[in-house]
């Protein structure tokens, strides 16, 4: 019976609106901060400093130094506010998508292929916000290092190893560019493994 | 049946199309940016106004926290210039001092050196993403200011420089105390690629609002059509830290 009618497969069931919405204007604020940071980036390279290797231009945007400032500082408002409503509305439903400690636990022991798969999505969920906020922080510290010397001073860690607490900054803030990547491409991958295509679609459109 | 079955099909290559629609358009986002730095500008200008305001705003809170001799790390400052390195005579240095002030002078480097000394431990931070811990030494701006007598009507100070770079500045950030026109650099006499013989320093601002080889200062009660060497080229104005 279900073989007769196997071509009219069934509706998508839709992700409600505000989870749409947020996987879009994530995926364009993050493509924005990324590109542009490149930019900033290439004015004088986190690893090597002046004359140290550049990003190629194709992944940078803004043209130049003062336009990848503009793009970053000017996204960074929106980053900033998308981040905080997204906790918000995830600390809302916190028991559902946050993970814990027993998520660990589930990873390790359980055979249960739904259960380990929730575990890891809820795993993703936390440390994408862990990331997310990380970013703000370290780009607020080298945004405003005078205002917030008390935010710039906590990455004097660095300077037992002999790097300025500077470029701890750098390197760290650098980071959450392929940190987020690697998250985001283990969400993909999971959605994917779980619903395939179509939990793609019903996420964006 | 069947219209329901065409518009699911209507609506699925809908769908489909704004998927692709999204996807292409991150992607060229990502690969042809170029195509979008045109809007540089727009998005620079949508936004900076209330950047600025919310560091203006941060910086009225007064002095910032300085750093420990020993931490400075002259290898980390790099030099930029943008018009060669102008060598100024001591002897012959003045630094004028006009517009909207009610005793316009030209001082000397004997002048300056009467005035009460200040050291600045500070970050020195460039807009490419280098920073350094630097011994700034010399006169508070605010000092100069008060000596020629500024007029309440002064909102902005325009700072000339030998090489012909040219700066305006908020009068607010010029009159804080920990902005200096310094002299000496590490405890030692400012050298000419540093921007001897008077060069501006404070840790409240980006490295390109502090002008080499200041020849002149000039209080003005509106910004004029430039703003800035670098700022006329795309660069913030107010430019905080």
């Amino acid at each position: 019976m279900t073989e007769a009618r196997a071509p009219a497969t069934p509706p998508i069931r839709h992700s409600p609106i505000w989870t749409r919405a947020f996987h879009s204007l994530n995926l364009l604020v993050l493509l924005v901060m990324a590109a542009s940071g490149l930019q900033i980036y290439n004015a004088n390279p986190v690893f090597g400093g002046r004359g140290g290797a550049t990003v190629p231009e194709l992944l940078a945007l803004g043209g130049w130094l003062a336009g990848g400032r503009d793009w970053h500082f000017g996204f960074m408002g929106l980053y900033a506010l998308n981040l905080g409503v997204w906790i918000a509305l995830l600390i809302g439903q916190r028991r559902r998508r946050l993970a814990d400690t027993g998520d660990l636990g589930t990873l390790k022991v359980s055979q249960n292929r739904a259960k380990r798969r929730l575990s890891a999505h809820r795993l993703v969920y936390t440390l994408m916000l862990i990331l997310l906020a990380f970013g703000l922080i370290t780009g607020l510290a080298m945004y405003k290092p005078a205002q917030f010397w008390w935010l710039s001073g906590l990455f004097s860690f660095g300077e037992a190893f002999g790097a300025t607490s500077w470029q701890t900054l750098r390197v760290a803030h650098f980071a959450t560019i392929p940190a987020i990547a690697l998250l985001m491409l283990t969400h993909v991958v999971l959605s994917w493994r779980i619903g395939g295509l179509r939990l793609l679609r019903s996420m964006f459109a | 049946m069947a219209q329901q079955a065409a518009t699911t099909d209507s609506s699925q290559l809908n769908r489909r199309q704004l998927l692709g629609l999204g996807v292409s358009g991150g992607s060229s986002l990502l690969l042809g940016g170029c195509a979008l730095n045109g809007l540089n500008e727009s998005v620079g200008n949508a936004t900076q106004p209330l950047n600025e305001r919310i560091e203006a705003l941060m910086q009225g809170k007064g002095p910032v926290p300085l750093f420990r001799r020993d931490q400075v790390d002259p290898k980390h400052l790099l030099v930029n210039s943008f018009n060669g390195v102008p060598q100024l005579d001591p002897a012959r240095y003045r630094l004028r001092v006009d517009g909207l002030v009610s005793r316009p002078m030209s001082l000397d480097l004997a002048a300056l050196a009467a005035l009460p000394q200040h050291e600045l431990v500070m970050r020195h931070v460039c807009v490419e993403g280098w920073a350094a811990i630097v011994a700034w030494s010399g006169v508070r701006l605010a000092d100069v200011l008060a000596l020629a007598g500024i007029s309440s009507l002064g909102g902005y100070l325009a700072i000339d420089s030998a090489d012909q770079y040219f700066e305006t500045w908020d009068i607010a950030s010029a009159l804080h105390p920990q902005t200096l026109l310094a002299t000496a650099m590490n405890g030692a006499p400012l050298p000419a690629v540093n921007g001897a013989p008077v060069r501006l320093a404070t840790p409240i601002k980006l490295g390109y609002k502090l002008s080499k080889w200041v020849t002149g200062l000039k209080v003005m009660a509106s910004l004029g059509d430039r703003r800035g060497t670098w700022e006329d080229q795309g660069y913030e104005w107010f430019a905080g830290l």
